[in-house]
């Protein structure tokens, strides 16, 4: 579900992008609390999740990793907010994976099998950290479960169910005018995810056979768009993309402006855009 | 108050015209019609005050003394403000929904509007106004759409459906078009030929 969130870099002065890389490198050493596998887990999407609950960009480190073990690098140091980005990062990578294998059979399932095994270790120490969030994820990926495979028709109500599920990752903000503006994007971007990915899979999911709530709703069998059904689902995904761009700007996200505002304005309808043309290529990680 | 300056974003030294430009882009941003049934839009309304007076407070200070009664008496005048067209034509049941709605209460407003016997063009809408809200963006389009069959005169159901048909394309970008299906060669081919639509589709300005 996740890897559609890439931050459109070009462009960006070279601060911004090095700020950027801050977060995704800081991420990536604060999972490393929970032991070196959950850093498996990083990738584009929970560094945004990362930025938007963090306030501003904090204290700088600087570390070596496996990655860049030669030079060290300018890391944003582990924060309350980053650590409350990397618990709630694995609790849904590991869900996610988990999910998977109850998805698939036979040799299809090894795989996610074999990586929710390696993080289990991980995802229960972040899991005690958070129970509450940790009982939610599960309880909205049930629901979804369901819905799923009593085929349901509807586009809203599957993607609701993520959208609610990803929006609980602000339940612990302050203040309150912050935890809306947060719960609202996080809404938002969870339906948008939901749908983007459901769009990437439609001709794979005609092929195999598989639920996807976009070609039940838009009676789409082969999985190809027809012009109508296309503008149609551009345009509920421009709705969500509103949402989270005005509720953007009604909160102060400091030095994370620039970049959030191109994803918001700029780098979510690229990407909407290329999965709908068939030219995205999802990220292996 | 905050430093009207600080609040539109410009230093003291700013000339009229750039304050003018500054405010009127934040005007734009946070304008009650970008905001319309937005569950954030009392946040959005708060932001448009204090924009609109800090407008007011430098133009009354550079006006050298001379402090301005109206609102049009500021150069431009201010946006303003109201959200909530209360003029409809409501049974006392609904009008209770819609008060629910505007103050937030999504919950009680659609446990009202489940006990509700008629489904009437205004329950229709009302469902799609609260499903818009909680974000079910398709079926909300569906509600609005059932509205419009029984009541097709309804301006009101008309926008409403208009909008979730065509998208928030008018809405403020600072890069100027917004839309997945935007800002390229082929969207200016398929502008709306719908005779008195108003959707914008402006993606090459």
């Amino acid at each position: 579900m996740f890897g559609y969130v890439r931050p459109p870099l070009d462009g960006l002065p070279d601060a911004e992008t090095d700020r950027f890389r801050r977060a995704y490198c800081g991420l990536c050493h604060t999972l490393s609390r929970r032991g070196a596998v959950a850093r498996w887990v990083l990738n584009y999407d929970f560094t945004l999740l990362a930025i938007l609950l963090s306030d501003g960009d904090g204290p700088t480190d600087t570390r070596r990793c496996a990655v860049h073990p030669l030079r060290a690098r300018p890391c944003m140091a582990p924060s309350g907010a980053m650590e409350l980005a990397a618990d709630e990062s694995l609790i849904l990578a590991y869900w996610q994976l988990r999910d998977h294998v109850d998805d698939n059979s036979g040799v299809k399932r090894v795989p996610f099998r074999a990586a929710s095994g390696a993080l289990r270790d991980a995802y229960r120490r972040a899991a005690a950290a958070r129970p509450e969030f940790d009982r939610h994820v599960q309880a909205q990926l049930n629901i979804l479960r369901r819905l799923e495979r009593a085929r349901c028709k509807s586009l809203d109500a599957p993607a609701d169910a993520f959208a609610v599920l990803l929006r609980d990752a602000a339940r612990d903000v302050e203040p309150l005018a912050r935890r809306r503006v947060l719960e609202q994007i996080f809404y938002h971007l969870g339906r948008w995810v939901y749908l983007v990915d459901a769009a990437d899979d439609l001709r794979r999911d005609a092929l195999s056979g598989d639920y996807n709530p976009v070609a039940l709703r838009y009676r789409l069998p082969d999985g190809l768009w027809t012009p109508d059904a296309r503008r149609d689902f551009a345009v509920t995904l421009d709705h969500s993309v509103h949402h989270m761009a005005a509720a953007f700007e009604l909160w102060d996200f400091g030095p994370w402006r620039p970049l959030l505002e191109r994803i918001f304005y700029a780098g979510l309808f690229q990407i909407g855009r290329a999965v709908l043309d068939g030219t995205y290529h999802k990220p292996r990680k | 108050m905050k430093d009207p300056y600080q609040v539109l974003g410009v230093p003291e030294s700013a000339s009229d015209d750039e304050i003018k430009r500054a405010y009127r882009e934040l005007a734009r941003k946070y304008h009650p019609d970008n905001y319309q049934n937005n569950p954030l839009a009392d946040l959005a309304e708060e932001k448009m005050k204090e924009i609109n007076a800090a407008y007011e407070e430098i133009t009354k200070r550079r006006a050298n003394g001379y402090a301005p009664n109206s609102r049009a008496a500021s150069p431009g005048g201010t946006y303003y403000e109201t959200r909530y067209d209360s003029s409809y034509n409501a049974s006392p049941n609904l009008q209770q929904i819609r008060r629910h709605i505007q103050a937030g209460n999504l919950t009680e407003a659609e446990a009202l509007l489940n006990r509700y016997p008629d489904h009437n063009a205004e329950w229709y809408f009302l469902r799609g106004v609260i499903r818009y809200q909680r974000g079910w963006m398709d079926d909300a389009k569906s509600d609005y759409r059932r509205a419009c069959q029984m009541d097709p005169g309804n301006t009101e159901y008309r926008q409403a459906l208009h909008y979730m048909e065509h998208g928030p394309a008018r809405t403020y970008s600072p890069y100027g078009s917004f839309g997945t299906d935007l800002c390229c060669a082929s969207m200016c081919a398929n502008a709306c030929l719908n005779p008195g639509c108003v959707c914008p589709l402006i993606c090459c300005y």
